[in-house]
């Protein structure tokens, strides 16, 4: 087997899941990352796990059904999809990111296909974050047509190299440098917490907005730990510090920074308007309606559960690539998300202002003109980030 | 035709005639990873005839590979609960299953004997209740592919064998619905004759076969076309050919040898041979995957016992394409075949036998040929010739 490939595996395996012996341990590919799905599965298995779920999603079987599928099959949930989801709980998940056929839902209604989600599915993964029962991870798998999308050509292999150099697979021991990058990002979360900032100003080209943070919740990082004490990073490639705001404090104008690719659609220059909280207006040069749709059907998906500070140090911005993925985009810049917030993020009880959505939507909003600050209790303002770069000791 | 208006046709007739979907049924959609292409046009064409919901499973033979060769014991035989639900789901839904494996030898090197446990017995358990209660409208096809085309002619001519499988299933006629028609009331013409006569036995002789298996009083001769309880015609496999009853598992004596080559569990099984004594298997030799067969006699409840005898003749289209499929769906049609393991208990009007055999496999091997001759034993002890060098014998 391709060694890069097994190595890949080993490290999402070992230390982003971080699979315990004898866990479950459940992989959702879609089928253009068959290679990678098939590594993990015998990645796993080497790690101890007692069982290799793998269920491939076909995007072409969800357009069928948007475009061909009574009102009902949008928001339907089999059973056994219930029973599939409800079974990561106190196992490990594996999902892989990296869209075939990124234009594929274009020529759908982008209302239906805003609509399209299997609610009850969705509740059962709300509430495993919310218990923080499911050991993690979420990696990329290059194919043939996310290559294209950011390349303009199938070049997999430039593609690999890319993932491979975010992913720290280049370093002798990459566990060990992912070890050393991981403890860089708590200490920024701790500055952060150390500030008991009341709210975070964004200000930049077509943006002033300010959201006003939880007294409670505390920023993140890369590694998170499972309830019954399992550490893992849910996110692989990860250079971000995160927290969720207060859902019922944002004002002002966002302008997003890159493209987005959402439910099949490519969304780009989403501008979203805010007023006590609230979206109330949507803008963009392609793919609003999709996001209106999310934003109508689904209850408070127009207020924000993620506020996450990422700089020019991040080795996802140092690649200069734009992938066309939130995974790795996320990760390139500053991002914003609209929908739920993250329950883990306070030590005791979530606090009532922390969003609750069926829905959780990342847009980048970094560059180099976006200045950050911190806003404390007072008023005063302290910097966090100007030109990309971090400015709290 | 085009490719595209060929695939669509194909899993229109699947979807329409084969598993005959409902409005507003489920419908279940099993395709391997390399038959993405048919698995699509077998859901949109399920929405098309008013399905409610589609789930498509896929099937990828590395997954299992990665569980029989690194997993544990227990995993060999595990029942995930969301595999379980999946199962139970097909109950009063739509089932279209596609074979043709895309790598046929990937088990090849593993250990046979791991490989014959590896099934989710759970799983199989709630499939076979499914078949006793006859509550759901399924169909398996075959789904061409790179590996199967290979498989078939050494080298990966997918279009010769999409041509193939498309005359097999009657696509080349001008109205394959009603082809599909007139063809199955044939069968159903030859099964009801043959159920009318009422043999007590059926006896195969021909080059190292000689073969004596007993019938069950109230088991009827069937074809594929069946009816779910719930009153829902369906053909469970396509291509069909044959007609079939299931025997009495306590008699059969002698000695068959199988006429071509059968795929199980990844691996090929050639030449094989099984002596049977009382009903049971007490011998099996083959060239090749001997040790696989012995694996599922001995560590499968009543795998060594029959549950299937079927006839086909050399009208099938299966048979006159002229090609050695390595494909159970295909070969099966082609020529005279039989199967250990489970019984059919579709073959009763009422309540099953209480003999019919009852296992958690059904493996079928091909025993047909030119030289093969097929006779009903009547009580009295006549023999009536049912087949002869492939053609039809017995007219009422």
């Amino acid at each position: 087997m391709d060694e890069r490939l097994e190595r890949y595996a080993e490290l999402v395996v070992g230390l982003g899941a971080n699979v315990q012996p004898g866990q479950e341990v459940f992989i959702v590919p879609s089928l253009e990352h068959r290679d990678l799905a098939r590594a993990l599965a015998r990645a796993a298995y080497k790690a101890g796990a007692s069982y290799v779920h793998v269920n491939y999603s076909d995007e072409h079987v969800r357009h069928a059904m948007i475009a061909l599928g009574p009102d009902e099959a949008l928001t339907y949930a089999p059973d056994w999809a219930k029973r599939f989801v409800e079974s990561f709980s106190g196992n490990a998940l594996i999902a892989t990111a990296g869209n075939a056929e990124p234009e594929l839902m274009a020529d759908l209604d982008g209302e239906r296909v805003g609509r399209a989600l299997p609610i009850e599915v969705v509740q059962i993964r709300m509430q495993q974050f919310a218990e923080n029962s499911v050991n993690w991870c979420g990696v990329g798998a290059p194919n043939e047509g996310w290559a294209t999308q950011i390349y303009g050509e199938p070049d997999v292999e430039r593609l690999w190299e890319a993932v491979a150099f975010c992913m720290r697979l280049d370093e002798d021991d990459p566990i060990a440098a992912w070890r050393e990058h991981l403890a860089r990002l708590r200490e920024r979360r701790a500055s952060l917490d150390a500030l008991n900032a009341d709210a975070i100003r964004y200000r930049g080209p077509g943006t002033d907005l300010t959201v006003g943070l939880l007294p409670n919740a505390r920023w993140m990082s890369g590694s998170s730990t499972t309830a019954s004490g399992i550490e893992y990073v849910a996110n692989m490639p990860t250079e971000e510090v995160f927290t969720s705001p207060d859902s019922r404090r944002a004002e002002g104008t966002i302008r997003s920074s890159m493209p987005l690719v959402l439910a099949g659609q490519i969304i780009r220059g989403l501008e979203l308007t805010f007023e006590d909280g609230r979206i109330v207006n949507v803008d963009a040069e392609s793919g609003a309606g999709v996001v209106r749709g999310e934003l109508d059907s689904i209850p408070n998906a127009d207020r924000l559960g993620e506020l996450a500070l990422v700089t020019g140090d991040s080795r996802v911005g140092q690649t200069g690539t734009l992938f066309y993925n939130t995974l790795f985009d996320e990760n390139a810049t500053c991002h914003i998300a609209y929908g739920f917030g993250f329950p883990f993020v306070f030590d005791g009880e979530p606090d009532e202002g922390l969003n609750n959505a069926n829905t959780h939507v990342d847009f980048m909003v970094g560059g180099p003109e976006l200045e950050v600050d911190a806003i404390l209790a007072d008023g005063t303002a302290v910097p966090v980030i100007r030109n990309e770069e971090w400015q709290l000791a | 035709m085009t490719h595209e208006e060929r695939l669509e046709r194909y899993a229109e007739i699947a979807v329409r005639v084969g598993a005959n979907v409902q409005p507003g049924q489920e419908v279940f959609v099993h395709p391997h990873l390399e038959q993405a292409e048919l698995g699509r046009a077998l859901v949109r064409q399920a929405y098309k005839a008013g399905a409610s919901f589609v789930s498509a499973i896929y099937n990828d033979g590395h997954i299992r590979r990665a569980m029989i060769e690194l997993g544990p014991d227990e995993a060999l035989t595990y029942s995930p609960a969301w595999g379980k639900a999946l199962a139970e789901a097909f109950a009063g839904s739509a089932l279209l299953a596609i074979t043709g494996d895309p790598e046929p030898e990937l088990m090849a090197d593993l250990d046979g004997e791991r490989v014959g446990r590896a099934i989710p017995l759970e799983i199989a358990e709630i499939r076979q209740r499914q078949h006793h209660e006859n509550s759901v409208n399924w169909c398996g096809i075959g789904g061409p592919n790179p590996g199967w085309a290979t498989q078939a002619f050494g080298e990966p001519d997918v279009e010769r064998l999409w041509e193939a499988v498309a005359f097999c299933m009657r696509l080349d006629e001008e109205d394959p619905v009603e082809a599909w028609r007139n063809h199955l009331d044939r069968l159903e013409a030859r099964a009801a004759a043959l159920t009318a006569l009422r043999p007590d036995a059926i006896h195969y002789t021909g080059p190292g076969t000689d073969l004596t298996v007993g019938l069950l009083p109230t088991a009827k001769w069937a074809s594929a076309r069946f009816r779910t309880a719930s009153g829902i015609d369906y053909v469970a496999n396509m291509p069909t050919e044959e007609i079939f009853t299931t025997p009495d598992p306590r008699r059969a004596d002698g000695t068959i040898r199988s006429s071509m080559p059968l795929l199980l569990g990844g691996r090929i099984i050639e030449g094989l041979a099984f002596t049977f004594a009382d009903g049971r298997i007490v011998d099996v030799e083959a060239e090749e995957g001997a040790d696989l067969v012995r694996s599922h006699l001995a560590t499968i409840e009543n795998a060594d016992r029959l549950g299937e005898l079927a006839l086909v003749t050399k009208e099938s289209r299966v048979g006159q394409s002229g090609i050695l499929y390595y494909d159970t769906l295909f070969d099966e049609n082609a020529t005279c075949h039989i199967a250990y393991g489970m019984g059919l208990g579709y073959c009763f009007d009422g309540e099953p036998d209480e003999a019919m055999n009852a296992s958690r496999i059904h493996v079928d091997f091909m025993v047909g040929g030119p030289e093969l001759e097929v006779d009903a034993l009547l009580a009295d002890g006549t023999a009536v010739p049912l087949v002869r060098d492939e053609t039809w014998q017995y007219e009422e």
